[in-house]
Protein backbone atom coordinates (compact mmCIF):
# COMPACT_ATOMS: atom_id res chain seq x y z
CA UNK A 1 0.00 0.00 0.00
CA UNK A 2 1.47 3.29 -1.13
CA UNK A 3 2.10 5.51 1.84
CA UNK A 4 -0.05 8.20 1.03
CA UNK A 5 -3.36 5.37 0.83
CA UNK A 6 -2.05 4.48 4.33
CA UNK A 7 -1.82 7.65 5.69
CA UNK A 8 -5.42 8.52 4.60
CA UNK A 9 -7.23 5.00 5.73
CA UNK A 10 -7.54 7.05 9.20
CA UNK A 11 -10.74 9.18 9.67
CA UNK A 12 -8.58 11.66 11.92
CA UNK A 13 -6.01 11.67 9.10
CA UNK A 14 -8.54 12.54 6.60
CA UNK A 15 -10.41 15.31 8.52
CA UNK A 16 -6.22 16.60 9.38
CA UNK A 17 -5.54 16.38 5.54
CA UNK A 18 -8.66 18.55 4.70
CA UNK A 19 -8.71 20.85 7.53
CA UNK A 20 -5.25 21.73 6.50
CA UNK A 21 -5.86 21.55 3.01
CA UNK A 22 -7.81 24.03 3.57
CA UNK A 23 -5.93 26.54 4.97
CA UNK A 24 -3.16 26.16 2.65
CA UNK A 25 -5.31 26.94 -0.49
CA UNK A 26 -6.60 29.79 1.83
CA UNK A 27 -3.36 31.22 1.85
CA UNK A 28 -2.30 30.55 -1.96
CA UNK A 29 -5.53 31.85 -3.24
CA UNK A 30 -5.53 35.16 -0.46
CA UNK A 31 -3.71 37.42 -2.95
CA UNK A 32 -6.19 35.82 -5.81
CA UNK A 33 -9.11 36.46 -4.41
CA UNK A 34 -8.20 39.66 -2.27
CA UNK A 35 -6.02 41.66 -4.50
CA UNK A 36 -4.65 44.62 -2.76
CA UNK A 37 -4.14 45.27 1.18
CA UNK A 38 -6.72 43.43 2.97
CA UNK A 39 -6.03 46.15 5.52
CA UNK A 40 -8.07 48.84 3.66
CA UNK A 41 -11.49 50.34 4.35
CA UNK A 42 -14.00 48.31 1.97
CA UNK A 43 -17.17 49.23 3.34
CA UNK A 44 -19.41 50.65 6.20
CA UNK A 45 -18.19 49.99 9.97
CA UNK A 46 -18.83 47.21 11.92
CA UNK A 47 -21.29 45.49 9.24
CA UNK A 48 -22.33 41.98 10.81
CA UNK A 49 -21.93 38.41 8.84
CA UNK A 50 -24.28 37.58 5.61
CA UNK A 51 -25.88 41.11 5.26
CA UNK A 52 -23.85 42.31 2.31
CA UNK A 53 -22.69 39.35 -0.62
CA UNK A 54 -20.03 41.81 -1.44
CA UNK A 55 -18.44 41.80 1.96
CA UNK A 56 -19.28 38.01 3.37
CA UNK A 57 -18.29 38.53 6.51
CA UNK A 58 -18.76 42.07 7.08
CA UNK A 59 -16.85 44.18 8.27
CA UNK A 60 -14.95 45.46 11.34
CA UNK A 61 -14.83 48.53 13.38
CA UNK A 62 -12.77 50.39 10.79
CA UNK A 63 -14.67 48.99 7.33
CA UNK A 64 -12.06 46.35 6.93
CA UNK A 65 -13.33 43.01 5.28
CA UNK A 66 -13.31 40.55 7.62
CA UNK A 67 -13.08 37.83 4.81
CA UNK A 68 -10.05 39.52 3.22
CA UNK A 69 -8.49 39.78 6.34
CA UNK A 70 -9.06 36.22 7.66
CA UNK A 71 -7.54 34.90 4.35
CA UNK A 72 -4.15 36.79 4.83
CA UNK A 73 -4.01 36.03 8.44
CA UNK A 74 -3.96 32.35 7.09
CA UNK A 75 -0.49 32.73 5.29
CA UNK A 76 0.51 34.77 8.86
CA UNK A 77 0.08 31.62 10.70
CA UNK A 78 1.47 28.96 8.36
CA UNK A 79 4.91 31.24 7.55
CA UNK A 80 4.81 31.64 11.58
CA UNK A 81 4.12 28.05 12.19
CA UNK A 82 6.38 26.54 10.08
CA UNK A 83 9.33 28.61 10.11
CA UNK A 84 8.86 28.43 13.77
CA UNK A 85 9.11 24.64 13.98
CA UNK A 86 11.71 24.65 11.45
CA UNK A 87 13.78 26.65 13.55
CA UNK A 88 12.93 24.97 16.34
CA UNK A 89 13.87 21.46 15.04
CA UNK A 90 16.74 22.51 13.33
CA UNK A 91 18.08 24.40 16.61
CA UNK A 92 17.17 21.50 19.14
CA UNK A 93 18.36 18.74 16.62
CA UNK A 94 21.98 20.11 16.11
CA UNK A 95 22.44 20.76 20.01
CA UNK A 96 21.10 17.68 21.05
CA UNK A 97 23.35 15.73 18.14
CA UNK A 98 26.70 17.62 19.75
CA UNK A 99 25.50 16.94 23.36
CA UNK A 100 24.94 13.05 22.86
CA UNK A 101 27.75 12.30 20.55
CA UNK A 102 30.42 14.81 22.08
CA UNK A 103 29.36 13.61 25.57
CA UNK A 104 31.51 14.87 28.69
CA UNK A 105 31.88 18.68 29.12
CA UNK A 106 29.98 19.86 25.99
CA UNK A 107 27.17 17.62 26.65
CA UNK A 108 27.07 19.16 30.47
CA UNK A 109 27.28 22.60 29.45
CA UNK A 110 24.71 22.23 26.24
CA UNK A 111 21.90 20.11 28.34
CA UNK A 112 22.25 22.78 31.11
CA UNK A 113 21.41 25.45 28.63
CA UNK A 114 18.39 23.44 27.39
CA UNK A 115 16.99 23.65 31.34
CA UNK A 116 17.46 26.80 31.35
CA UNK A 117 15.37 27.83 28.62
CA UNK A 118 13.06 25.08 29.21
CA UNK A 119 12.68 26.61 32.98
CA UNK A 120 11.12 29.39 31.51
CA UNK A 121 8.15 29.30 30.38
CA UNK A 122 8.45 29.59 26.77
CA UNK A 123 5.57 31.84 26.01
CA UNK A 124 6.85 34.59 28.51
CA UNK A 125 10.23 34.12 26.78
CA UNK A 126 8.42 34.92 23.64
CA UNK A 127 6.66 37.82 25.02
CA UNK A 128 9.82 39.05 26.86
CA UNK A 129 12.09 38.91 24.28
CA UNK A 130 9.82 40.43 21.58
CA UNK A 131 9.08 43.28 23.93
CA UNK A 132 12.92 44.29 23.87
CA UNK A 133 13.76 43.79 20.07
CA UNK A 134 10.37 44.86 18.75
CA UNK A 135 7.90 43.24 16.94
CA UNK A 136 8.37 41.77 13.15
CA UNK A 137 7.35 38.32 11.82
CA UNK A 138 11.17 37.24 11.69
CA UNK A 139 11.39 38.46 15.73
CA UNK A 140 8.43 36.37 15.80
CA UNK A 141 9.56 33.40 14.72
CA UNK A 142 12.69 33.66 16.76
CA UNK A 143 10.98 34.46 19.79
CA UNK A 144 8.43 31.31 19.06
CA UNK A 145 11.56 28.82 18.35
CA UNK A 146 13.46 30.45 21.73
CA UNK A 147 11.00 28.83 24.09
CA UNK A 148 10.11 25.41 21.55
CA UNK A 149 14.07 23.87 20.91
CA UNK A 150 14.17 22.21 23.99
CA UNK A 151 12.06 19.64 23.61
CA UNK A 152 13.84 18.42 20.22
CA UNK A 153 17.29 19.24 21.63
CA UNK A 154 16.44 16.44 24.17
CA UNK A 155 14.94 13.55 22.09
CA UNK A 156 17.60 14.14 19.04
CA UNK A 157 20.05 13.51 22.54
CA UNK A 158 18.67 10.39 23.45
CA UNK A 159 18.60 8.83 20.28
CA UNK A 160 21.76 9.86 19.39
CA UNK A 161 23.24 8.89 22.66
CA UNK A 162 22.03 5.16 21.72
CA UNK A 163 23.47 5.47 17.93
CA UNK A 164 26.68 6.52 19.16
CA UNK A 165 27.52 3.14 20.08
CA UNK A 166 26.45 1.44 16.71
CA UNK A 167 29.27 -0.20 14.79
CA UNK A 168 28.45 1.91 11.49
CA UNK A 169 29.67 4.95 14.03
CA UNK A 170 33.07 3.01 14.99
CA UNK A 171 33.31 1.96 11.58
CA UNK A 172 33.27 5.66 10.45
CA UNK A 173 35.74 6.13 13.15
CA UNK A 174 37.85 3.54 11.82
CA UNK A 175 38.02 4.72 8.20
CA UNK A 176 39.00 8.22 9.72
CA UNK A 177 36.26 10.60 9.64
CA UNK A 178 35.79 13.72 10.95
CA UNK A 179 33.84 13.53 14.49
CA UNK A 180 32.04 16.54 13.00
CA UNK A 181 31.29 15.26 9.86
CA UNK A 182 30.20 11.67 11.81
CA UNK A 183 27.71 13.41 14.27
CA UNK A 184 26.16 15.63 11.01
CA UNK A 185 26.32 13.17 8.34
CA UNK A 186 26.07 9.13 9.93
CA UNK A 187 24.36 10.01 13.19
CA UNK A 188 21.70 12.79 12.94
CA UNK A 189 19.68 11.48 9.90
CA UNK A 190 19.53 8.72 11.72
CA UNK A 191 18.32 10.13 14.76
CA UNK A 192 15.55 12.83 12.73
CA UNK A 193 12.08 10.63 12.71
CA UNK A 194 11.98 10.78 16.79
CA UNK A 195 12.26 14.43 16.72
CA UNK A 196 10.36 14.95 13.45
CA UNK A 197 7.35 13.05 15.03
CA UNK A 198 6.82 16.04 17.30
CA UNK A 199 6.90 18.63 14.54
CA UNK A 200 3.25 18.68 14.22
CA UNK A 201 2.85 19.52 17.87
CA UNK A 202 5.49 22.42 17.60
CA UNK A 203 3.45 24.12 14.38
CA UNK A 204 0.58 24.14 16.50
CA UNK A 205 1.63 25.48 19.64
CA UNK A 206 4.04 28.17 17.55
CA UNK A 207 0.38 29.24 15.93
CA UNK A 208 -0.95 29.44 19.20
CA UNK A 209 2.16 31.22 20.42
CA UNK A 210 1.92 33.75 17.28
CA UNK A 211 -2.07 34.39 18.29
CA UNK A 212 -1.18 35.05 21.67
CA UNK A 213 1.65 37.23 20.82
CA UNK A 214 -0.26 39.42 18.69
CA UNK A 215 -3.65 39.17 20.95
CA UNK A 216 -1.57 41.41 23.32
CA UNK A 217 -0.49 43.66 20.19
CA UNK A 218 2.86 42.44 19.72
CA UNK A 219 2.57 40.90 16.39
CA UNK A 220 4.35 42.00 12.96
CA UNK A 221 1.54 45.43 12.85
CA UNK A 222 2.13 45.63 8.92
CA UNK A 223 0.81 41.50 8.61
CA UNK A 224 -3.01 40.53 9.67
CA UNK A 225 -2.70 38.65 12.34
CA UNK A 226 -5.77 35.92 13.78
CA UNK A 227 -5.00 37.04 17.13
CA UNK A 228 -4.90 40.33 16.42
CA UNK A 229 -8.02 40.19 14.49
CA UNK A 230 -9.28 38.72 18.00
CA UNK A 231 -7.78 41.70 20.03
CA UNK A 232 -9.34 44.26 17.72
CA UNK A 233 -12.95 42.24 18.09
CA UNK A 234 -12.18 42.23 21.91
CA UNK A 235 -13.50 45.85 22.57
CA UNK A 236 -16.99 45.34 20.81
CA UNK A 237 -17.65 41.88 22.14
CA UNK A 238 -21.23 42.68 23.24
CA UNK A 239 -22.47 44.39 20.08
CA UNK A 240 -20.43 42.65 17.28
CA UNK A 241 -18.75 38.93 19.11
CA UNK A 242 -18.39 37.95 15.21
CA UNK A 243 -15.35 40.09 14.86
CA UNK A 244 -13.58 37.84 17.64
CA UNK A 245 -15.58 34.51 17.13
CA UNK A 246 -14.78 34.02 13.47
CA UNK A 247 -10.85 34.07 13.87
CA UNK A 248 -11.50 32.29 16.64
CA UNK A 249 -13.15 29.47 14.67
CA UNK A 250 -10.25 29.55 12.06
CA UNK A 251 -7.79 29.36 14.75
CA UNK A 252 -9.14 26.18 16.71
CA UNK A 253 -9.80 24.34 13.17
CA UNK A 254 -6.01 25.51 11.99
CA UNK A 255 -4.33 23.70 14.97
CA UNK A 256 -7.16 21.23 15.46
CA UNK A 257 -6.30 20.09 11.44
CA UNK A 258 -2.18 20.25 12.62
CA UNK A 259 -3.16 18.42 15.58
CA UNK A 260 -4.70 15.54 13.51
CA UNK A 261 -2.79 15.33 10.34
CA UNK A 262 0.86 15.25 12.25
CA UNK A 263 -1.66 12.25 14.12
CA UNK A 264 -2.18 10.41 11.42
CA UNK A 265 1.72 10.53 9.73
CA UNK A 266 2.94 9.21 13.30
CA UNK A 267 0.39 6.16 13.10
CA UNK A 268 1.25 5.75 9.46
CA UNK A 269 5.02 5.57 10.27
CA UNK A 270 4.13 3.25 13.09
CA UNK A 271 2.29 0.74 10.81
CA UNK A 272 4.97 0.70 8.63
CA UNK A 273 7.72 -0.38 11.28
CA UNK A 274 5.57 -2.87 13.18
CA UNK A 275 5.97 -4.34 9.35
CA UNK A 276 8.75 -4.43 8.12
CA UNK B 1 60.40 -4.67 12.97
CA UNK B 2 57.00 -5.89 13.69
CA UNK B 3 53.89 -4.48 12.17
CA UNK B 4 52.36 -3.91 15.10
CA UNK B 5 53.55 -4.75 18.81
CA UNK B 6 51.13 -4.81 21.42
CA UNK B 7 52.53 -4.81 24.69
CA UNK B 8 50.88 -5.18 27.92
CA UNK B 9 47.65 -3.92 27.37
CA UNK B 10 45.37 -3.83 29.77
CA UNK B 11 41.31 -2.64 30.05
CA UNK B 12 38.94 -2.84 32.87
CA UNK B 13 35.01 -1.62 32.59
CA UNK B 14 33.50 -0.68 35.75
CA UNK B 15 30.00 -1.99 36.05
CA UNK B 16 27.90 -0.40 38.95
CA UNK B 17 30.17 -0.99 41.81
CA UNK B 18 32.52 -3.60 40.54
CA UNK B 19 35.09 -3.90 37.63
CA UNK B 20 35.11 -6.04 34.78
CA UNK B 21 38.86 -6.79 34.00
CA UNK B 22 38.36 -7.13 29.96
CA UNK B 23 42.10 -7.53 28.47
CA UNK B 24 44.69 -8.35 30.94
CA UNK B 25 48.44 -7.92 30.20
CA UNK B 26 47.99 -8.61 26.97
CA UNK B 27 51.30 -8.93 24.68
CA UNK B 28 51.65 -10.09 20.86
CA UNK B 29 53.37 -8.82 17.82
CA UNK B 30 51.91 -9.04 13.65
CA UNK B 31 54.73 -9.44 11.06
CA UNK B 32 53.87 -7.68 7.61
CA UNK B 33 51.64 -10.11 5.28
CA UNK B 34 51.17 -12.48 8.48
CA UNK B 35 47.77 -13.37 9.40
CA UNK B 36 47.27 -13.37 13.69
CA UNK B 37 44.31 -15.60 15.18
CA UNK B 38 42.35 -13.96 18.19
CA UNK B 39 40.30 -17.45 19.50
CA UNK B 40 38.51 -17.67 22.82
CA UNK B 41 35.01 -17.84 24.25
CA UNK B 42 32.42 -15.06 24.24
CA UNK B 43 33.65 -12.40 27.13
CA UNK B 44 37.00 -13.69 26.36
CA UNK B 45 38.24 -10.04 25.62
CA UNK B 46 38.75 -10.90 21.85
CA UNK B 47 36.46 -7.94 20.59
CA UNK B 48 38.28 -5.95 23.12
CA UNK B 49 41.65 -6.43 21.87
CA UNK B 50 40.22 -5.48 18.63
CA UNK B 51 38.78 -2.22 19.45
CA UNK B 52 41.76 -1.34 21.71
CA UNK B 53 43.86 -1.82 18.66
CA UNK B 54 41.84 0.32 16.05
CA UNK B 55 41.82 2.96 18.82
CA UNK B 56 38.11 2.86 19.02
CA UNK B 57 38.76 2.79 22.55
CA UNK B 58 41.44 3.59 25.31
CA UNK B 59 43.38 1.19 27.27
CA UNK B 60 44.04 1.74 30.92
CA UNK B 61 47.61 0.48 30.52
CA UNK B 62 49.88 -0.38 28.03
CA UNK B 63 51.75 0.11 24.59
CA UNK B 64 50.66 -0.10 20.84
CA UNK B 65 53.58 0.61 18.49
CA UNK B 66 52.28 0.11 14.34
CA UNK B 67 54.53 0.54 11.80
CA UNK B 68 56.97 2.10 14.26
CA UNK B 69 55.58 4.22 15.74
CA UNK B 70 53.61 5.28 19.03
CA UNK B 71 49.79 4.57 17.95
CA UNK B 72 48.51 5.43 21.62
CA UNK B 73 50.13 9.32 21.34
CA UNK B 74 48.41 9.92 18.30
CA UNK B 75 45.44 12.54 18.40
CA UNK B 76 43.37 14.37 16.21
CA UNK B 77 43.86 14.49 12.93
CA UNK B 78 47.00 12.59 12.84
CA UNK B 79 45.83 9.73 14.02
CA UNK B 80 42.67 10.37 11.73
CA UNK B 81 45.40 10.26 8.75
CA UNK B 82 46.87 7.19 9.97
CA UNK B 83 43.46 5.03 10.85
CA UNK B 84 44.45 5.19 6.80
CA UNK B 85 46.39 2.32 7.00
CA UNK B 86 45.22 0.23 9.65
CA UNK B 87 41.51 -0.57 8.96
CA UNK B 88 38.14 -2.99 10.13
CA UNK B 89 35.69 -5.46 9.00
CA UNK B 90 32.76 -5.72 11.39
CA UNK B 91 30.78 -9.09 12.32
CA UNK B 92 27.48 -7.88 11.39
CA UNK B 93 28.14 -6.28 7.63
CA UNK B 94 24.12 -4.74 7.95
CA UNK B 95 25.16 -2.73 11.11
CA UNK B 96 28.59 -1.55 10.09
CA UNK B 97 27.18 0.52 7.56
CA UNK B 98 24.46 3.66 8.01
CA UNK B 99 21.45 2.16 6.82
CA UNK B 100 20.70 5.65 4.83
CA UNK B 101 23.95 4.81 3.08
CA UNK B 102 24.47 3.61 -0.68
CA UNK B 103 27.29 1.30 -1.80
CA UNK B 104 28.70 4.15 -3.79
CA UNK B 105 28.78 6.62 -0.74
CA UNK B 106 30.24 3.79 1.45
CA UNK B 107 33.02 3.03 -1.05
CA UNK B 108 33.66 6.54 -1.47
CA UNK B 109 33.83 8.55 2.33
CA UNK B 110 37.49 6.72 2.67
CA UNK B 111 38.58 7.78 -0.91
CA UNK B 112 37.64 11.29 -0.14
CA UNK B 113 38.67 11.39 3.38
CA UNK B 114 42.55 10.54 2.42
CA UNK B 115 42.30 12.21 -0.38
CA UNK B 116 43.35 9.69 -2.41
CA UNK B 117 41.24 9.87 -5.37
CA UNK B 118 39.77 13.32 -7.13
CA UNK B 119 36.02 13.69 -7.09
CA UNK B 120 35.94 12.99 -10.45
CA UNK B 121 38.28 9.96 -10.78
CA UNK B 122 36.60 8.74 -7.49
CA UNK B 123 33.41 6.65 -9.50
CA UNK B 124 35.95 4.79 -11.56
CA UNK B 125 38.31 3.96 -8.21
CA UNK B 126 35.23 2.46 -6.89
CA UNK B 127 34.48 0.29 -9.70
CA UNK B 128 37.99 -1.14 -9.27
CA UNK B 129 37.23 -1.67 -5.60
CA UNK B 130 33.75 -3.58 -6.43
CA UNK B 131 35.66 -5.69 -9.14
CA UNK B 132 38.46 -6.40 -7.13
CA UNK B 133 36.38 -7.87 -4.15
CA UNK B 134 34.30 -9.86 -6.72
CA UNK B 135 30.86 -8.04 -7.15
CA UNK B 136 29.62 -6.14 -10.15
CA UNK B 137 30.07 -2.41 -10.64
CA UNK B 138 26.87 -1.70 -11.70
CA UNK B 139 26.09 -2.47 -8.06
CA UNK B 140 27.62 1.07 -6.65
CA UNK B 141 23.89 2.98 -6.98
CA UNK B 142 22.44 0.34 -4.56
CA UNK B 143 21.42 0.83 -1.22
CA UNK B 144 22.97 -1.05 1.52
CA UNK B 145 20.06 -3.00 2.68
CA UNK B 146 19.63 -3.96 -0.83
CA UNK B 147 22.14 -6.29 -1.29
CA UNK B 148 22.59 -10.06 -0.04
CA UNK B 149 24.61 -10.18 3.07
CA UNK B 150 27.55 -11.91 1.48
CA UNK B 151 27.79 -8.98 -0.84
CA UNK B 152 27.55 -6.56 2.39
CA UNK B 153 30.62 -7.89 3.44
CA UNK B 154 32.37 -7.59 0.27
CA UNK B 155 31.67 -4.12 -0.08
CA UNK B 156 32.98 -3.96 3.91
CA UNK B 157 36.27 -5.77 2.36
CA UNK B 158 36.60 -3.21 -0.54
CA UNK B 159 36.14 -0.54 2.05
CA UNK B 160 38.69 -2.17 4.21
CA UNK B 161 41.36 -2.00 1.57
CA UNK B 162 40.49 0.95 -0.55
CA UNK B 163 42.96 2.83 1.81
CA UNK B 164 45.70 0.49 0.86
CA UNK B 165 46.14 -0.79 4.87
CA UNK B 166 49.02 -2.30 6.43
CA UNK B 167 46.89 -4.58 8.80
CA UNK B 168 43.06 -5.53 8.69
CA UNK B 169 41.53 -6.22 12.32
CA UNK B 170 38.61 -8.98 11.02
CA UNK B 171 36.44 -9.26 13.98
CA UNK B 172 34.11 -12.06 13.54
CA UNK B 173 33.80 -11.59 9.64
CA UNK B 174 32.89 -14.51 8.67
CA UNK B 175 30.64 -15.42 11.66
CA UNK B 176 27.64 -14.25 9.99
CA UNK B 177 28.00 -15.56 6.86
CA UNK B 178 26.18 -18.79 5.73
CA UNK B 179 28.49 -21.90 5.37
CA UNK B 180 28.94 -21.44 1.49
CA UNK B 181 29.61 -17.61 1.19
CA UNK B 182 31.95 -18.02 4.20
CA UNK B 183 34.24 -20.25 2.35
CA UNK B 184 34.10 -17.21 -0.85
CA UNK B 185 34.93 -14.55 1.70
CA UNK B 186 38.24 -16.57 3.35
CA UNK B 187 39.58 -17.24 -0.45
CA UNK B 188 38.95 -13.69 -1.18
CA UNK B 189 40.68 -13.26 1.69
CA UNK B 190 43.89 -15.51 1.36
CA UNK B 191 44.07 -13.64 -2.39
CA UNK B 192 44.43 -10.19 -0.81
CA UNK B 193 46.89 -11.30 1.20
CA UNK B 194 48.63 -13.02 -1.07
CA UNK B 195 48.46 -9.96 -3.77
CA UNK B 196 48.76 -6.95 -0.84
CA UNK B 197 50.95 -8.27 1.89
CA UNK B 198 48.21 -7.03 4.18
CA UNK B 199 48.53 -8.73 7.69
CA UNK B 200 44.93 -9.80 9.05
CA UNK B 201 44.48 -9.63 13.09
CA UNK B 202 41.35 -12.49 12.96
CA UNK B 203 38.97 -12.68 15.58
CA UNK B 204 36.96 -16.05 15.94
CA UNK B 205 35.49 -18.23 18.15
CA UNK B 206 35.55 -21.04 14.96
CA UNK B 207 38.72 -22.96 15.26
CA UNK B 208 37.72 -24.47 11.75
CA UNK B 209 38.19 -21.28 10.15
CA UNK B 210 41.81 -19.99 12.61
CA UNK B 211 43.49 -23.30 11.31
CA UNK B 212 42.49 -22.83 7.56
CA UNK B 213 43.27 -19.03 7.36
CA UNK B 214 45.43 -18.14 10.71
CA UNK B 215 49.49 -18.64 10.50
CA UNK B 216 49.63 -18.19 14.39
CA UNK B 217 47.44 -18.13 17.05
CA UNK B 218 46.64 -16.69 20.65
CA UNK B 219 44.08 -18.46 22.57
CA UNK B 220 42.20 -16.09 24.85
CA UNK B 221 40.75 -17.22 28.74
CA UNK B 222 39.26 -14.23 30.54
CA UNK B 223 41.29 -11.39 29.13
CA UNK B 224 44.49 -13.61 29.14
CA UNK B 225 46.70 -15.32 26.77
CA UNK B 226 46.07 -19.09 27.38
CA UNK B 227 48.22 -20.15 24.88
CA UNK B 228 49.90 -19.21 21.54
CA UNK B 229 52.04 -20.53 18.76
CA UNK B 230 51.62 -21.93 14.74
CA UNK B 231 47.75 -21.83 14.33
CA UNK B 232 48.18 -25.51 13.31
CA UNK B 233 49.92 -27.10 16.11
CA UNK B 234 47.92 -25.33 18.48
CA UNK B 235 44.70 -26.72 16.97
CA UNK B 236 45.62 -29.81 16.38
CA UNK B 237 47.41 -30.69 19.61
CA UNK B 238 46.36 -27.84 22.32
CA UNK B 239 47.84 -27.69 25.54
CA UNK B 240 45.74 -25.39 27.61
CA UNK B 241 42.54 -26.18 29.44
CA UNK B 242 41.04 -23.68 27.41
CA UNK B 243 41.82 -24.83 24.13
CA UNK B 244 40.93 -28.15 24.79
CA UNK B 245 37.66 -27.21 25.39
CA UNK B 246 37.55 -25.11 22.30
CA UNK B 247 38.84 -27.93 19.97
CA UNK B 248 36.14 -30.34 21.90
CA UNK B 249 33.34 -28.27 21.44
CA UNK B 250 34.01 -27.87 17.48
CA UNK B 251 32.57 -30.72 16.37
CA UNK B 252 32.84 -30.63 12.45
CA UNK B 253 36.61 -29.06 12.58
CA UNK B 254 37.74 -32.27 11.49
CA UNK B 255 36.05 -32.32 7.76
CA UNK B 256 36.30 -28.17 7.62
CA UNK B 257 40.24 -28.86 7.76
CA UNK B 258 39.87 -31.68 5.27
CA UNK B 259 37.82 -29.12 3.11
CA UNK B 260 40.65 -26.68 3.66
CA UNK B 261 43.79 -28.57 3.02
Amino acid sequence: MSPLRRFLRTPEAIAGAILLGALVAMALIAPLLFPGDPQAIAGPALLPPFQDWSLPLGTDRLGRDVLAELFHGARTSIAVGLAAAVAALAIGSVVGTLAGFAGGLVDEVLMRITDAFQTVPSFLLALAFVSVVGPSLGIVVIAIALGTWTGPARIARAEVLSIRERDYVASARAIGMHPLEIAFREVLPNALPPVLAMSSVIVAAAILTEAALSFLGLGDPNRVTWGGMIAEGRAVLRTAPFLSIVPGIALVLTVLGVYLAGEGIVETTAVKRGLS
Amino acid sequence: MSLLTVSNLSKRYRRGGNTVIAVDDISFHIEPGETLALAGPSGSGKSTIARLVLRLIEPDAGGIEFEGDDFLTLHGAALRARRARLQMVFQDPLAAFNPRATVARVLDDPLRIHGIASRAERPRRIAALLERVGLAADLAPRAIHEISGGQRQRVAIARAIATKPSLIVLDEAVSALDVSVRGQILDLLLDLQRQERIAYLFISHDLGVVRALAHRVILLDAGRIAESGDARAVIDAPQSAIGKALVASAPKLKRTTQDAS
